[in-house]
């Protein structure tokens, strides 16, 4: 039998604005929110430092909201780069104790300390201690840690009892999760949202023990009446985590592994409502997808298109994918398909957020040569727009519709995630 | 479909990375396997100078490894010319440098 792991999940609290409290001593001992601008829809709270958290300002809300409940409320614009170096500063951190570190997010990561526990005489709790005590002098940012056998209790360890703890640890050990994890409410069940934490009290399981004593035939079963056939895999899913069994690995390079597609999806300042302005922003994502899938030297065949209405409480829009008679990544190409599915599915409702996605890859070096298309031509012109844009950044060579009252382009050159660089 | 429930399958689908994150987690990657060029000694220099004259005379193929920072490279084949004066080598039509030579085998295997 393969020896018992111990993985860690280290998550940073309040990460953005802990970064920038770290930075700046004249936020010490002052409630801090980090929030998007507020000129944009984007103006809600990013992170709140535990100061303002206590004075009820909560994450997701709006800057107005949080400064009527703490008007002396400092608010700091992001500064995504900066949270990227910090973050991969702390997976450094790790990495001296141990090869085996996946990051998870941009302010959790997993980590796999097996093999180097015995330097801390076996003792995993001072192992931690030791590694958010160098985290916090070398970044200033506090790291809770949750420990398990493997990445789910890992995880849900953090979540549920080492936030809450004074030392920021905890061990979750699976021998006794009928006395921890197992009396929690269903909602802190990880990957349950409202909607199936609704679906499961319907099932008559209120708690993760209720879910992990389910036998797995009777859940699916249960998910197979409301969900249909094609809930067994979810099913398992669910009870896996709920009943602390999770056998994969902590994966270094997970994050160098081809992607299946690439994609890109904007939030728009305001409700577009005509055709013409959506189409812009289609094709500057289109644009944005068909570059980056140039740079990996991938050609995609299946193009997928959506639009979301505003009112996320009463859904509209559509998400539709189309598979292309060839493979490719020259914009026009995809641009007009992109357009088809649009003008075949959008309902005229205003429009929110638009993404567009290019999958279904092969390899861009070697392909079908067309008879009846330019593709050559294009291909050439893209490959100098490319080199430009590699040299000068993103707006040095910009489509003419980017000038345009809808285009987002210029504003979304300057952000990471939808947030200021 | 099962993805989610093989080997890392779970944490892939379920996780939030900003693809600007990943790059550069993937450029660091890059780094970690940076390796600095090794210093040979002049014992190690004569035998390669031997191995590539013998190549260049007797017209027999010759293996060099060559140095660089994240890959395996190996120069295979027959040396051509020798322009010492400019610290390069030429090996079927290509030019190398002379001081990015690490190691050198004869089609026989014979050690550096």
């Amino acid at each position: 039998m393969a020896v018992k792991r111990t993985v860690m999940l280290a998550d940073c609290q309040s990460f953005y604005a802990s970064v920038e409290k770290s930075q700046n001593p004249d936020y010490a001992g002052k409630p801090i929110v980090v929030a998007g601008d507020p000129e944009r829809r984007s103006g809600i709270v990013l992170a709140a430092c535990p100061l303002a958290k206590a004075k009820g300002v909560t994450t997701a809300e709006r800057v107005g909201e949080a400064v009527a409940k703490c008007p002396e409320l400092i608010v700091v614009r992001p500064r995504m780069a900066e949270y990227i170096r910090v973050s991969l500063q702390i997976s450094d951190i790790y990495r001296s104790y141990t090869d085996l570190v996946e990051p998870y997010s941009i302010d959790e990561q997993f980590i796999d300390v097996t093999g180097s526990l015995h330097l801390f005489g076996g003792n995993v709790e001072t192992m931690a201690r030791h590694m958010q005590q160098q985290v916090l002098s070398e970044t200033g940012i506090y790291c809770r840690f949750g420990i398990a056998e493997n990445k789910i209790l890992a995880k849900t360890a953090c979540d549920n009892f080492a936030k809450k703890n004074a030392s920021g640890l905890y061990v979750l050990e699976k021998e006794r999760l009928a006395e921890s994890l197992w009396k929690l409410p269903i909602s802190k069940l990880f990957m349950a949202g409202n909607r199936m934490t609704y679906h499961f009290h319907a099932m008559g399981i209120e708690t993760i023990g209720d879910l992990a004593a389910t036998p797995l035939d009777r859940l699916k079963q249960l998910m197979r009446r409301k969900f249909g056939k094609n809930s067994d895999i979810n099913a398992e899913l669910y009870w896996r985590i709920a009943s602390g069994v999770d056998d994969s690995p902590v994966t270094p390079g997970t994050h160098e592994s081809p992607p299946q597609s690439i994609g890109h999806q904007m939030t728009l300042p305001r409700d577009y409502g005509t055709l013409e302005e959506i189409k812009v922003v289609v094709l500057e994502l289109t644009e944005l997808v068909c570059q980056r899938c140039r740079s990996k030297g991938f050609m995609g065949q299946v193009i997928a298109v959506g639009c979301q209405g505003a009112d996320f409480d009463r859904p509209t829009g559509f998400f539709r994918q189309f598979k292309m008679a060839d493979p490719t990544n020259v914009t026009n190409h995809v641009y007009r398909e992109a357009v088809r599915l649009l003008e075949r599915h959008w309902d005229g409702n205003p429009v929110r957020k638009v993404g567009v996605t290019l999958g279904q890859f092969s390899n861009s070096e070697q392909y079908q040569l067309s008879l009846f298309d330019d593709r050559e031509r294009f291909m050439a012109l893209e490959r100098a727009t490319d080199a430009l844009k590699e040299k000068y950044g993103d707006t040095v060579i910009m489509r003419a519709v980017s000038m345009t009252h809808a285009g987002q382009a210029r504003d979304r050159s300057g952000k990471i995630g939808g947030h200021y660089k | 479909m099962s993805k989610k429930l093989q080997g890392n399958g779970l944490w892939e689908s379920s996780r939030m990375m900003l693809p600007e994150h990943k790059l550069e987690l993937i450029n660091s990657a890059k780094e970690l396997k940076r390796r600095a060029p090794v210093e040979l000694d002049e014992h190690e220099w004569e035998q390669i100078e031997r191995l590539m004259t013998e190549s260049y005379q007797l017209r027999q193929p010759i293996e060099l490894r060559m140095y660089h920072p994240y890959e395996e490279t190996k120069v295979i084949g027959t040396v051509d010319r020798i322009d010492s004066y400019r610290g390069r080598f030429m090996v079927d039509g290509e030019w190398f440098e002379i001081k990015q030579i690490e190691g050198a085998e004869s089609e026989g295997g014979d050690a550096e």
